[in-house]
C-alpha cells in the first residue's frame, strides 16, 4: 500500500466525500414529492441511506493502493477480513444497484458476448460483464486484490468467483459450509473452525497487515449488534398496519449485506429502528389502508421495485415478512465473542439457504403466524438453483398446513429479458380474486 | 443369462435376490468402495429412459434434465424395489432434489447425503473428508450392520483394479487400439454406473481381451467433455463421420473413472487421497488453471484435433467454466465446439448440422 495513495483516500474519507455529499445535497431541487394516495409518508431517513450508500461506492474508487480490496460474496463471513482492513465491495450488491437502475441486460450481455449462458445467474453474468467492459451505474469499481466466496448460498458463487480468480488471476479465498441436510454437525463446526485457521495468514500476506484477536471480538460484536437491530427493524412490521414494507425493507438492507461489522452500519439501524417505532407508536402504516399482509420468498425483483409496490398498496396489500431479508437477522445472534470462530461458523452455515428445505418450511410456517400473513408471493427465479428448486411443494405444504393462499410468478432479479409483464399480471389478478381484494 | 446380457434392472433384481442391497444413486462423486464393502451395489441415477411429466408438478422447466430424469423415476415408483438413496453434493438443484425427496415427497426408505469439499485446497479439507467417510458408514451400518475392515480394504483393490482396467481402456482409446466404435465403447463404460465390482472387472477384462490391437488409428480423434454421452445417437454420428473420442473429459468418463491408487495403510485415507488425486472437476471446485491444463495433456497425448463441449442444458458448474476453456483452446490453436443438450431428445437436425461442419473444419 502506497503512502501517497493512503493520504489521497484518507483526504477523501475525512474532506472529499462529505463535502461532495455536501454538494450533492444542495443542489438537488427540493421538489415537493406528491403524496400517493396508497402509500404512507416516505422513510425520512432514506436520504441517510442514500448518502452512506453513495459514499461506500464513491470511496471504494480511492481505495486501490490504499486498502487491501476484497470482493465479497453476500453470506460470508466478513467479519474477520474487516481485522484485516479490506475494503469491501459485495458483487450481489452491486448486481441489485444494477437491476434498479434497469442497466441489467445491459451488462449482463457483455458477459454473453463472451461466451457465458444467459441461463446463468444474472448476478455472475452482471459481475463478470461489468469485469469485462467496465459498465457500472456506480461509477467504478475497484479491482479486487481477493475474492472471498461461502458457498452458504448457493454453489454458483463459487463457480462464478472462479471465473473472476481466473481472469485477473487473483486469489481466491473459499469458506466452505457444508450443507446441512439434517441437523448441523460437530464435525462440520471443526472443518469450517479449521478453514478460518488456514485463512488467517493468507490473509495476513495479501493485507499486508497481522491478526489482532482483541479486533476481531470488537468487530463480532458490532456484527452481532447490527445483524440484531436489523432483526428488530424486520419484526416492526409484526404491527398492524405494519410502517414499512418488504419493499422498503429490500432497500434498507444494503448496509447489513455491505457494511456488515462496521459501526456505520449499527448506527444506521439505530436511526430506522427509532423512526419505526415512532411510526408504530403514531399508527403510521407503509400503506394507508393495510387491509391483507403478504410475504414473499426469493431475492427481490430489483427493476419492478417500484411498480409492485403501488401495485400492491392499491388494493391495501402490504408485505410484511420475507425469508430473503431474514437471513440477515435469522442467524447472527450465535456471533459470540468468546468462541468468535465457533459461533461465526454456526451463524453462517445456518442460514436459510444452507438448510435443508423442511427447516425453510417450519421457518415459513412460523413467519407466516408471527407476522399474521394473509397471503404469499413465491417468486421462482432461473437465476437462483436453491432458492428456487423446491418452491412448488413448498407452496402446496404450506396451503395444505395453514390455508394459506399463493402464488407463482416467474421472473429474473435483474434481467428483465426474462420477464413477462402480461404473464406475470395475468397471475396476479387471478392471486387478488382469490384474496377478495 | 450372462451378465452382458442382462438388462441393468434385470441385474439389479438379480442382484437384490442374491441377498445384496441396491441404492440409487444420483450424480457424480461418491465412494463406491464403501458401498460395495456393505454389500451394497450402487445404481446411479443419471438419464434414465422415462417421460418428463410428473416431475413437472415439482420442478421448473429450468433446472436440468438430469435432475428432472432423475425426480422423474422416483415418481413414476420405479426406484420402489431400492433399499435407499444416497445423494452426493453435486450442485444446488441436486441438493434441493435430495430434500424434495426426503422431506417434501418422502422416499420411504432411508436417504443418505454425501457431503463433498468444496475448498479442495487445505488440510482441513482432506480431514473433513475422512470424517465425511466414516460418518456414512456409520449412518449405512445403522441400516446394513457393521463394516467388515476386510472388505473394505479388498473392495478398494478391486477398485483400484476397475481404474486400472479403465485407465488401459483410454490409453488404447487414445493410440486407436480398440476395435469399438464410440457407441460401443460407452455403453462398456457406462456398465460402471451399476455392475458389482465382482461382475464388472470380469466384463471389462472380457471387452479388453476381444477388442484389444485391433482397432481404426485413422479415424479423427477428437475429446469429448461435458457431463455425459446424451444424446446415445451423437456417438453414431461420430461414428458416421469417421471420428474417434481418443480420450474425455466428462463427468460419467474419465472425471470420476481414472483414480490414482494410493499406498496409504488407513483405508479411510486411502480413499481421500485417490479422491483429492483425480483429474481436475467443476463440481469440486477445480480451479479453471486445472481443468485446462488437463485438457492440454488429453489433446497432446491422443493428438485430438478438436474439442467437444456437449453441455447439459442448465447445468452450471459446466456452463461456467466452458467460456475460458473454449478460449484457452482456440488461444493454442485447438478447435471447439460446444452444444447445449437436452438429455434423450435424440440429435437436432441443427446439432448434426453442427457437428458436420466442425468435423469438416477439423478434417
Amino acid at each position: 500500500m502506497s503512502f501517497a495513495q493512503k493520504a489521497r483516500y484518507n483526504f477523501m474519507k475525512d474532506l472529499g466525500a462529505p463535502a461532495l455529499m455536501w454538494l450533492r445535497q444542495s443542489q438537488r431541487k427540493k421538489r415537493p414529492r406528491k403524496p400517493n394516495p396508497y402509500l404512507g409518508p416516505p422513510l425520512k431517513c432514506a436520504g441517510r441511506l442514500r448518502e452512506i450508500m453513495t459514499r461506500h461506492y464513491y470511496l471504494s474508487r480511492f481505495s486501490k493502493g490504499a486498502k487491501p480490496v476484497a470482493w465479497v460474496t453476500s453470506g460470508a463471513p466478513v467479519e474477520l477480513l474487516r481485522v484485516f482492513d479490506f475494503y469491501t465491495i459485495y458483487p450481489e450488491n452491486h448486481g441489485a444497484l444494477c437491476g434498479a437502475q434497469k442497466k441489467g441486460p445491459e451488462i449482463c450481455s457483455e458477459a454473453e458476448k463472451k461466451g457465458y449462458h444467459p441461463d446463468l445467474c444474472s448476478y455472475a453474468r452482471i459481475d463478470l460483464g461489468h469485469a469485462f467492459s467496465g459498465k457500472t451505474p456506480a461509477g467504478r469499481l475497484p479491482r479486487p486484490d481477493l475474492l472471498f466466496c461461502a458457498n452458504n448460498i448457493c454453489q454458483t458463487v463459487l463457480y462464478w468467483y472462479k471465473e473472476l480468480s481466473y481472469y485477473w488471476n487473483i486469489p481466491l479465498i473459499i469458506f466452505d459450509t457444508p450443507y446441512n441436510f439434517q441437523d448441523i454437525r460437530e464435525k462440520d463446526i471443526e472443518y469450517m473452525v479449521c478453514q478460518f485457521e488456514e485463512m488467517i495468514p493468507e490473509l495476513e500476506r495479501i493485507s499486508g497487515c497481522k491478526y489482532s484477536h482483541d479486533r476481531f471480538m470488537k468487530i463480532i460484536g458490532i456484527a452481532r449488534e447490527s445483524a440484531s437491530t436489523w432483526g428488530r427493524v424486520l419484526a416492526t412490521m409484526k404491527h398492524r398496519p405494519a410502517p414499512i414494507s418488504i419493499f422498503d425493507a429490500f432497500v434498507h438492507l444494503a448496509p447489513i449485506v455491505s457494511l456488515r461489522g462496521l459501526p456505520i452500519a449499527l448506527d444506521y439501524y439505530r436511526i430506522l429502528l427509532d423512526e419505526l417505532e415512532e411510526r408504530v407508536a403514531k399508527g403510521i402504516g407503509a400503506v394507508t389502508n393495510e387491509s391483507k399482509r403478504l410475504m414473499w420468498d426469493n431475492i427481490a425483483v430489483w427493476f419492478k421495485l417500484r411498480d409492485w409496490s403501488l401495485l400492491f398498496a392499491e388494493r391495501g396489500l402490504n408485505f410484511v415478512a420475507a425469508t430473503y431479508t431474514n437471513a440477515w437477522a435469522e442467524t447472527i445472534h450465535y456471533l459470540d465473542e468468546m468462541s468468535p470462530f465457533e459461533s461465526m461458523a454456526r451463524a453462517y452455515s445456518l442460514v436459510v439457504l444452507n438448510n435443508s428445505l423442511n427447516y425453510r418450511l417450519k421457518l415459513m410456517e412460523q413467519m407466516i403466524r408471527d407476522y399474521q400473513v394473509d397471503g404469499l408471493v413465491i417468486l421462482s427465479l432461473r437465476s437462483c438453483k436453491p432458492y428456487s428448486v423446491g418452491q412448488y411443494d413448498l407452496r402446496r405444504l404450506l396451503g395444505e398446513r395453514l390455508g394459506i393462499k399463493s402464488v407463482v410468478i416467474e421472473s429474473d432479479m435483474t434481467d428483465f429479458r426474462a420477464y413477462s409483464e402480461e404473464q406475470t399480471r395475468t397471475r396476479l389478478e387471478a392471486f387478488f380474486e382469490a384474496l377478495e381484494v | 443369462m450372462t451378465k452382458t446380457q442382462m438388462t441393468r434392472k434385470d441385474y439389479l433384481l438379480d442382484q437384490k435376490q442374491k441377498g445384496r442391497h441396491i441404492f440409487g444413486v444420483f450424480p457424480a462423486q461418491y465412494p463406491k468402495e464403501l458401498l460395495w464393502a456393505m454389500n451394497v451395489v450402487p445404481a446411479e441415477i443419471w438419464d434414465p429412459p422415462v417421460e418428463i411429466t410428473a416431475a413437472n408438478a415439482h420442478l421448473q422447466p429450468y433446472i436440468c434434465s438430469v435432475v428432472r430424469f432423475g425426480l422423474e423415476l422416483v415418481l413414476e415408483g420405479k426406484c420402489d424395489f431400492l433399499d435407499g438413496f444416497l445423494f452426493p453434493h453435486t450442485c444446488d438443484s441436486i441438493q434441493n432434489m435430495a430434500s424434495v425427496i426426503h422431506d417434501y415427497i418422502g422416499a420411504n426408505k432411508p436417504c443418505y447425503f454425501f457431503y463433498h469439499p468444496k475448498n479442495p485446497h487445505g488440510k482441513a479439507a482432506r480431514e473433513y473428508y475422512v470424517l465425511e467417510l466414516k460418518n456414512l458408514m456409520r449412518s449405512l451400518e445403522k441400516q446394513l450392520g457393521p463394516l467388515n475392515p476386510d472388505a473394505l480394504k479388498q473392495r478398494i483393490q478391486q477398485g483400484h483394479k476397475i481404474s486400472s482396467l479403465f485407465g488401459e481402456f483410454y490409453d488404447l482409446r487414445a493410440k486407436g487400439e480398440l476395435d469399438v466404435g464410440n457407441g460401443e465403447f460407452y455403453e462398456q463404460i457406462r456398465r460402471g454406473e451399476y455392475l458389482f465390482p465382482d461382475d464388472l472387472i470380469p466384463e471389462l477384462e472380457g471387452f479388453l481381451a476381444r477388442n484389444k490391437g485391433k482397432g481404426e488409428k485413422r479415424l479423427m480423434p477428437v475429446i469429448l467433455s461435458g457431463v455425459l454421452p446424451n444424446p446415445p445417437e451423437i456417438l453414431t454420428l461420430f461414428d458416421e463421420l469417421g471420428v474417434r473420442v481418443s480420450h474425455d473429459d466428462l463427468l460419467i468418463g474419465s472425471r470420476r473413472l481414472l483414480v490414482p491408487p494410493s499406498n496409504l495403510k488407513d483405508p479411510f485415507k486411502q480413499l481421500a487421497e485417490s479422491y483429492f488425486s483425480m483429474p481436475p472437476c467443476s463440481t469440486k471446485g477445480a480451479p479453471i488453471v486445472k481443468r485446462r491444463e488437463y485438457l492440454l495433456s488429453l489433446i497432446k497425448a491422443t493428438g485430438a484435433k478438436g474439442v467437444i463441449f456437449n453441455v447439459v442444458k442448465f447445468c452450471e458448474p459446466e456452463w461456467f467454466d466452458v467460456p475460458n476453456l473454449t478460449d484457452e483452446l482456440k488461444k493454442r490453436g485447438t478447435p471447439t465446439l460446444v452444444l447445449d443438450t437436452e438429455l434423450n431428445q435424440g440429435l437436432s437436425g441443427q446439432m448434426k448440422t453442427r457437428v458436420e461442419a466442425f468435423v469438416e473444419m477439423i478434417s
